[in-house]
């Protein structure tokens, strides 16, 4: 500790700038980190806590996945004897139409019963409804609100708020104003009370429930409880306690959690590289201050042991700070993210607070801690090794000497043929394909010095060309310089990489979504009860699906129904239609099956048509034999047909709509796809629809165009966050740059000196620098479009087998590869900018003095 | 060609040091003159403010009537680089180029065409007797090798103001001796005006003209006829 204080305070005290570019690299990763899972974890806690607190005290929840179930069953739970209270809901989100307020989320519930299971703490001189339940009932335009909700909409009892309803716009009368606090705080106040079966008028659910809350008798265990309720209703519903829910949001948010971890992970392997360089600079510069720490006694152990701390040191602060300030971004994005989420998975939650997680916050500082040292162990093992009687003299430690050159060059083909051969022996799937990833990203990393060597030596010419000496004096910098130079490479190459692979991802997905939308999504009209494709909360009778089909200008209608079902323990989108229709209208690209059949044989619920992610995530393939959950037991249906299907990210399940009525007991349809008589454009066949049901019903039409453009919008939403990311990536890359050109223009002081001594304006000087930096960028965006390719095959493949099931196809982002080359050189010379002004205002006389 | 009036030249720290005090210095076109004195006497801050590496904290400085003082980094630089040649105690040479390249970087700098410039560099190296020499680095160079080198490339442009910061401090006595020798020569055949700063009795008395500073100031100013061992000593 004292060496720490007496020979590393002063060096950080001299170096200013070079060690907060070294803080901000592990910081940066850290922020990206703590503020992307913050966020996400802020989303599933706001969740789960709108779930806790409308849960109330039932213990135990019955439910169909997302789909819901007839009423009758209620009765069967009711007579159950473990069973004290078991009371129906109705769960479902509402735009309230109020500027700034968003969504309602509405319960439905049965206001005779439910009081024993939540408590309706009402405002003063308001209990009377409660205390007499038949008044609320009695006038079906009933609502209670939250205090919160009533107070920031000027809402008193007898007011009234207008909501849409799947019977055109309706008005309701406040009946009663929650206090605050428990159900009324639920999904961030926004709440509102209805009567269950109001509820399912006004959200057109027919004679469905969502759920049933239960209480069990004192003497009833939850697990007892479950078993039991489990035997009495089959394997079609599912009894589980409330916390349940939160699981399966969840795993539906899973992809973006993971996502948002690796990219963070990928961020903070680049900070590494910096803090490697830092450290690999400070050995080289201090040599001769270790050279006379080892004369006078210090242990090799002591040395290891003081540039690990200082490591540990820093490493600390840049967690800290990156800690801080990926709080502060997530408090920027959980709100973005809650509703994007929203909108991707059509679950309703609001995040109210940022959660921070003390065990993740505690894991960020850790890993950026280890980070700094694993960086610095390297540079901390060739200080112990410096030899004394060496140490003051000049030149010569920039090197790698042969040994270590050639025992990287072997690691490196060490890793390609373990790469190579995890390839070949079926590394496109599992650990194989993560291990040959990770054998890839270590071969490029330990093969950069070489390449570096011998890229640069293949561009000093041109450099040469273009402007002699600064270019000259820029590459030969390079060379001799690969330690400084190769690290900040390999960090730049890893931004480079990561951009073009997640960059040839999006290209991919963007042409994948096209050629699908192409292909599937070719009806003239859409008509949905939301504005959201995903908002499953209204739902329309068939029956409307017939007489829009009948009339003037309608070719034909598909009755669309859409609901999350539980399959393999994850919610899975079913997707329900006449498929007899469908196979008439749309040729999506079958994986597996025979195209000519299969439509017709799921039409006649022989078999069910799978997704081809939903194949591929849970090893599905043609033949093998599925089994839904459905509230009258289980159907058991073969996989007659795989084809490629982004109804949703989960996957889906098509099958025909008369088995959903038959055995899900569910005649409701969330939308009509529309195709119009030849003659007939879009905005007219709109316009009929709209004049005939607007009056009467809650529903939006959307065009094809809107339709594709909505997905689109959601695409750019999703790859936004990625962009971000990927933005803080090459952020940490320039950092990279301008602590390389720092510690670059320190060491070569006299050098620079010297030039100017003899003449050189200070333009040409800063020309050397910027030619530096140009070609470290040059150098880098080189190795990184290489790399980038190769990372792609295995990002296609991480996809495809575990993260989404997608079978992307590989097809080399050029575009993006183009877009880079400017950009990452463009920010290389700004990266130089300081560095060269600071080497040109330095003191001459110091500069040939320096010694 | 070189003027100094009252010429003083301050670094403000912690404490402030007077490297230089009131210096009024006059030196001739063709004068080779030493500059003598104890370390921290100012010499090398005399020869660094004549050469425009550093700017004057007070007084005037003119080169060919030209004042050095209030003009810009890069007006300084082109007097640099037209009028005077560089000669350092540590050769600063650019250990990644070659002897050619080392020579040939001030015509690069100026912008001479590649034809040129290879004509020049290879014409001084001969005259520094390093023609078989030229793709060499310095590290493959001895000592006086790499000073000839230096002083080939100080020698350029032909400037007019040669300026030599303990150029033999660094060699041995026989080669400090024909880097001198060298120096003289090159004297006589371009008519430079050579300033040289020395602690080497020997290299001072070669010169027609010796000025010995003292805490910043000039205290003698001695011709070649009048320089002796013991002068200098003092």
């Amino acid at each position: 500790m004292m060496l720490l204080k007496l020979l590393t305070w002063p060096y950080v005290r001299k170096h200013k700038l070079r060690t907060c570019l070294t803080i901000a690299g592990i910081a940066l990763g850290v922020v990206i980190f703590v503020g992307m899972r913050t966020a996400n974890d802020s989303v599933l806690y706001g969740f789960q806590q709108t779930v806790d607190r409308i849960a109330g005290k039932a213990q135990l929840q019955v439910t169909s996945s997302e789909a819901g179930f007839p009423e009758e069953i209620l009765e069967k739970v009711q007579s159950a004897v473990e069973v004290d209270v078991a009371v129906p809901v109705i769960e479902a989100t509402a735009a309230t139409g109020l500027a700034g307020q968003g969504n309602l989320l509405i319960l439905g519930v049965d206001m005779t019963g439910d009081r024993s299971l939540r408590e309706y703490d009402l405002e003063e001189g308001e209990q009377s409804v409660i205390d007499d339940p038949l008044v609320f009932l009695a006038q079906p335009d009933s609502i209670m609100v939250s205090r919160d909700f009533a107070v920031r909409n000027g809402l008193t009892t007898g007011g009234k708020l207008a909501l849409d309803t799947m019977d055109g716009p309706k008005q309701f009368t406040v009946r009663g104003v929650m206090k605050p606090g428990g159900l009324a705080s639920a999904f961030g106040g926004n709440l509102a009370i209805m009567d269950i079966y109001a509820t399912q008028k006004v959200f057109g659910r027919g004679r469905m429930f969502d759920r049933i809350d239960i209480s069990l008798k004192l003497e009833v265990s939850v697990e007892r409880g479950k078993a039991a309720l489990e035997k009495i209703l089959g394997p079609g519903l599912q009894v589980d306690p409330p916390s349940s829910r939160g699981k399966q949001f969840e795993s539906i948010s899973r992809l973006f959690s993971i996502g948002a971890s690796l990219n963070s992970l990928f961020a903070l392997m680049i900070g590494l590289f910096i803090i490697y360089n830092t450290f690999s600079i400070a050995v080289a510069q201090r040599r001769s201050e270790i050279g006379i720490l080892r004369s006078l006694g210090a242990s090799r152990g002591q040395i290891r042991g003081l540039f690990v701390l200082e490591s540990a040191v820093l490493g600390l602060i840049g967690s800290l700070v990156g800690v801080v300030f990926g709080l502060l971004l997530a408090r920027g994005m959980a709100g973005y993210l809650s509703n994007f989420l929203g909108e991707v998975y059509g679950v309703a939650q609001k995040t109210e607070s940022v959660a921070a997680d003390p065990r993740l916050l505690l894991f960020a500082v850790l890993t950026g801690i280890l980070t700094s040292i694993v960086a610095a162990w390297i540079p901390a093992r060739d200080a112990s090794q410096v030899d004394p009687v060496k140490a003051l003299h000049k030149g010569g430690y920039e090197m790698f000497s042969e040994r270590e050159n050639r025992l990287r060059r072997m690691l490196a083909l060490a890793f390609g043929a373990a790469a190579l051969a995890l390839l070949f022996s079926g590394g496109t799937a599992g650990p194989r394909l993560y291990g040959g990833y990770l054998c890839v990203l270590a071969a490029a990393v330990l093969l950069t010095p070489s390449l570096v060597r011998r890229v640069v030596a293949l561009l000093r010419p041109a450099m040469k060309w273009l402007l002699p000496v600064e270019g000259s004096l820029a590459a030969d910098s390079l060379v001799q310089s690969p330690r400084r130079t190769s690290a900040t490479v390999a960090a730049v190459m890893l931004a480079v990489a990561l951009v073009v692979g997640l960059g040839g991802v999006a290209n991919a997905s963007y042409s994948s979504i096209h050629d699908w939308m192409t292909a599937a999504l070719n009806p003239d009209l859409f008509v949905g009860s939301s504005e959201s494709l995903t908002d499953r909360s209204f739902r329309f009778p068939a029956s409307m699906g017939e007489e829009i089909r009948r009339m003037e200008g309608v070719e034909d209608v598909q009755i669309v129904r859409t609901t999350r079902v539980l399959y393999d323990g994850a919610p899975v989108m079913l997707v329900a239609t006449s498929l007899e229709s469908l196979a008439r209208r749309i040729h999506p690209k079958v994986v597996a099956g025979d195209p000519s059949t299969m439509y017709r044989l799921a039409g006649e619920g022989k078999g069910v048509i799978v997704a081809d992610n939903l194949a591929l995530l849970h090893r599905l393939k043609l033949g093998d034999m599925l089994e839904l959950p459905t509230p009258t037991g289980m159907l058991r249906l073969p996989v007659i047909g795989i084809t490629i299907d982004y109804s949703d990210q989960q996957g889906a399940f098509l099958l025909d709509r008369t088995l959903v009525v038959r055995y899900w007991k569910d005649d409701t349809a969330n939308l009509f796809r529309v195709y119009l008589q030849k003659g007939v454009t879009p905005a007219e066949g709109k316009r009929r629809i709209l004049e005939r049901f607007g009056g009467q019903r809650r529903l939006f039409v959307m065009t094809n165009e809107q339709v594709r453009t909505y997905i689109m919008k959601v695409t750019d939403q999703w790859f936004g966050l990625t962009y971000m990311q990927i933005f803080v990536a090459v952020l940490v890359a320039v950092l990279g740059i301008v602590n390389s050109l720092t510690v670059s223009i320190t060491d070569r002081r006299r050098e620079l000196g010297v030039l100017q001594a003899v003449g050189a304006l200070r333009r040409q000087v800063r020309q050397a620098i910027w030619m530096e930096a140009a070609g470290i960028g040059l150098v880098s965006i080189i190795l990184g479009l290489a790399l980038g390719g190769v990372i792609l095959f295995y990002y296609l493949g991480i996809i495809r087998e575990d993260l989404a099931g997608l079978r992307l196809e590989y097809q080399y982002p050029f575009n993006i590869a183009l877009l880079l080359i400017p950009t990452m050189l463009g920010a290389a010379l700004v990266s130089s900018i300081a560095p060269a002004e600071s080497a040109v205002r330095a003191s001459l006389v110091e500069a040939l003095e320096y010694e | 060609m070189i003027e100094l009036r009252a010429v003083s030249k301050r670094f403000d720290g912690k404490r402030s040091v007077t490297a230089l005090d009131g210096v009024d210095l006059s030196i001739a076109k063709g004068e080779m003159v030493s500059i003598v004195g104890p370390s921290g006497s100012g010499k090398s801050t005399l020869l660094n403010l004549i050469g425009g590496l550093d700017h004057p904290s007070s007084g005037d400085l003119l080169i060919d009537g030209a004042s050095l003082v209030h003009v810009s980094d890069d007006e300084l630089t082109r007097v640099r680089r037209d009028k005077i040649g560089f000669i350092f105690q540590f050769f600063n040479l650019l250990p990644t180029l070659s002897c050619l390249e080392n020579v040939s970087l001030p015509l690069h700098l100026r912008g001479w065409n590649r034809k040129q410039i290879n004509e020049r560099a290879r014409e001084l190296l001969d005259l520094v007797q390093l023609g078989k020499r030229l793709e060499h680095l310095p590290e493959e160079l001895s000592g006086g090798e790499r000073q000839r080198v230096a002083i080939a490339r100080a020698l350029s442009v032909y400037p007019p103001i040669l300026l030599a910061d303990e150029p033999t401090g660094n060699l041995d006595s026989q080669t400090g001796a024909e880097i001198l020798r060298l120096i003289r020569d090159l004297q006589t055949r371009l008519n430079a005006t050579i300033l040289i700063v020395t602690h080497d009795m020997g290299v001072a008395e070669s010169c027609r003209r010796t000025i010995r500073l003292r805490d910043g100031r000039i205290v003698e100013d001695i011709r070649r006829e009048d320089i002796r061992r013991e002068d200098i000593r003092r």
